[in-house]
């Protein structure tokens, strides 16, 4: 029904004491590196070396990461299909020309083509699961208030990031309420239900914000947040890491040039 | 769905962040302008944010067996406007990618074009036309939710083509294709996230109407009219 919250592993992981900056690094330059690399092996081995880090180091359990994967595949391999049937060049497999302006063939080229991009979404997946297993939001809340973000978004931010758990809790007990008076029973009973089930939970949520203006107002909300936060130093092992991943990764990119699978 | 991280190439995925990034600077310049009006909004912000993504979170049911997401955009622009509902959406994308692992932070900016901005502005456009005509406010609601979700795909099909374009016949029959992947098995999708949207609209409209009245969402007396029927 609802997918379990990666802030919740985040919040306890084993990498939450290191700087945010550090982790941040990690991801978005391997995120980086993924897209600039021409060949599918960079962004294989950046896939490997992010999955270990984050079973190891981070700790996180190995069913729920791999579980992490499926949606996002399935996405990926229909529209790697996709691009393979209408790229070429190379060897022909199979074709087919339907009308002169359309035509769908797999060739050595395009199978080589998909392939790489299929380890580019795996390497970049990887690095969105390292910040999103290891970074709780609320150390992300102080990165984006050092680096300028308008106070306006950061408020509605954390408003919306604060509303998402309540919310989260009533719709679990309605939609539980539901299913014990089998809600969910027919199609057209589950689509009446789920109508419910979301109109109740908007105006729920109508009422909390209601409710926290209430009480902001009674302790002197003046319209703006005060974000306390502090980042951890960074530290020598942690840094030393980073450095080593990131110079290897971009060795890895420029030395595997443009290789193809085929 | 989103377009996941690595997906695009990195010149496309630039590009649709240098697309987004105007659109999100006049949707922050409105939103200041809504919080200094109005110090009460933040708070109804921040719920309707909260509401997209645990909508979006939730799987629809659906008649093909596969799942779906409703993206829930259509109702907060006809709330809301086009402009606010595209910060909203780029909050809530963020909190996707790192909550769910849904989309990605490359992509974002192509997914907050087609999300965030197309599909709202789409929506918006339709309930504007509508909205002072003799067409029913249940209808409107339907048709805004229903296009604004059919055009979140439809761009992404665009997004998609214009990266990958096909050898034979290039951009057009690549987008042909994208779009019966993916826009083709998203109409009845929307069909059904349009049904249910107009659902929870007509229990909003019994329930609690004074929300719609303060938004000025539909005029006053269509709105209690309705209640009166519901």
């Amino acid at each position: 029904m609802y997918e379990e919250l990666l802030e919740d592993i985040a919040q306890t992981n084993g990498l939450r004491e290191v700087n945010t900056y550090l982790k941040l690094a990690t991801g978005l330059g391997a995120i980086l590196l993924c897209l600039l690399s021409r060949s599918f092996v960079a962004p294989l081995y950046i896939a490997a070396v992010l999955t270990i880090a984050i079973l190891f180091l981070a700790r996180v359990d190995p069913k729920t990461y791999g579980e992490l994967f499926i949606i996002p595949l399935w996405f990926g391999i229909m529209s790697v299909v996709a691009i393979i049937l209408v790229s070429g060049g190379g060897e022909v497999y199979w074709s087919w020309n339907p009308a002169s302006w359309f035509s769908l063939s797999v060739t050595s080229v395009s199978i080589s083509e998909g392939f790489f991009i299929f380890c580019r979404v795996i390497g970049g997946m990887s690095a969105l699961m390292f910040i999103a297993l290891t970074t709780p939001m609320t150390d992300l809340f102080v990165v984006m208030k050092q680096c300028r973000i308008p106070e306006a978004v950061i408020d509605l931010a954390m408003m919306i990031y604060r509303s998402i758990f309540i919310l989260m809790n009533q719709l679990v007990q309605t939609y539980q309420a539901q299913v014990m008076r089998l809600g969910y029973g027919s199609f057209r009973e589950s689509i009446r239900s789920f109508a419910i089930l979301c109109g109740s939970v908007f105006i729920a949520s109508w009422e909390a914000g209601e409710d926290f203006i209430r009480a902001m107002d009674a302790r002197c909300y003046s319209g703006k947040f005060v974000v306390l936060g502090e980042n951890r130093p960074i530290e020598a092992v942690p840094a030393l890491a980073l450095a080593a991943f990131l110079i290897t990764s971009s060795l890895v990119v420029v030395i595997s040039g443009s290789t193809t699978l085929l | 769905m989103h377009v996941m991280e690595g997906f695009l190439p990195l010149q496309w995925a630039v590009f649709w962040w240098v697309v987004a990034l105007p659109c999100l600077g006049y949707g922050v310049y409105q939103l200041k302008k809504v919080l200094e009006a109005d110090r009460e909004a933040l708070p109804l912000l921040g719920v309707v944010g909260g509401f997209i993504f645990i909508l979006s979170s939730l799987k629809l049911p659906s008649v093909t067996g596969s799942c779906s997401h409703p993206t829930g955009t259509g109702l907060s622009a006809v709330c809301f406007g086009p402009w606010i509902t595209s910060v909203v959406c780029a909050i809530v994308l963020l909190f996707q990618s790192l909550f769910l692992a849904h989309g990605g932070l490359s992509t974002l900016g192509a997914n907050l074009v087609s999300m965030g901005i197309v599909g709202p502005l789409i929506g918006w456009g339709i309930y504007r036309l509508l909205r002072n005509t003799k067409v029913n406010m249940y209808l409107t609601v339907f048709l805004a939710v229903a296009l604004a979700d059919i055009f979140t795909y439809v761009t992404t099909s665009l997004e998609l083509a214009l990266a990958y374009p096909a050898e034979v016949g290039g951009f057009v029959s690549s987008l042909v294709l994208f779009l019966g992947i993916f826009a083709l098995t998203q109409v009845p999708l929307a069909v059904i996230e349009g049904i249910i949207l107009t659902l929870v609209f007509k229990y909003i409209v019994a329930l609690k109407p004074d929300i719609l009245v303060r938004l000025n969402v539909f005029p006053e007396e269509k709105i209690r009219a309705a209640q009166s029927e519901a």
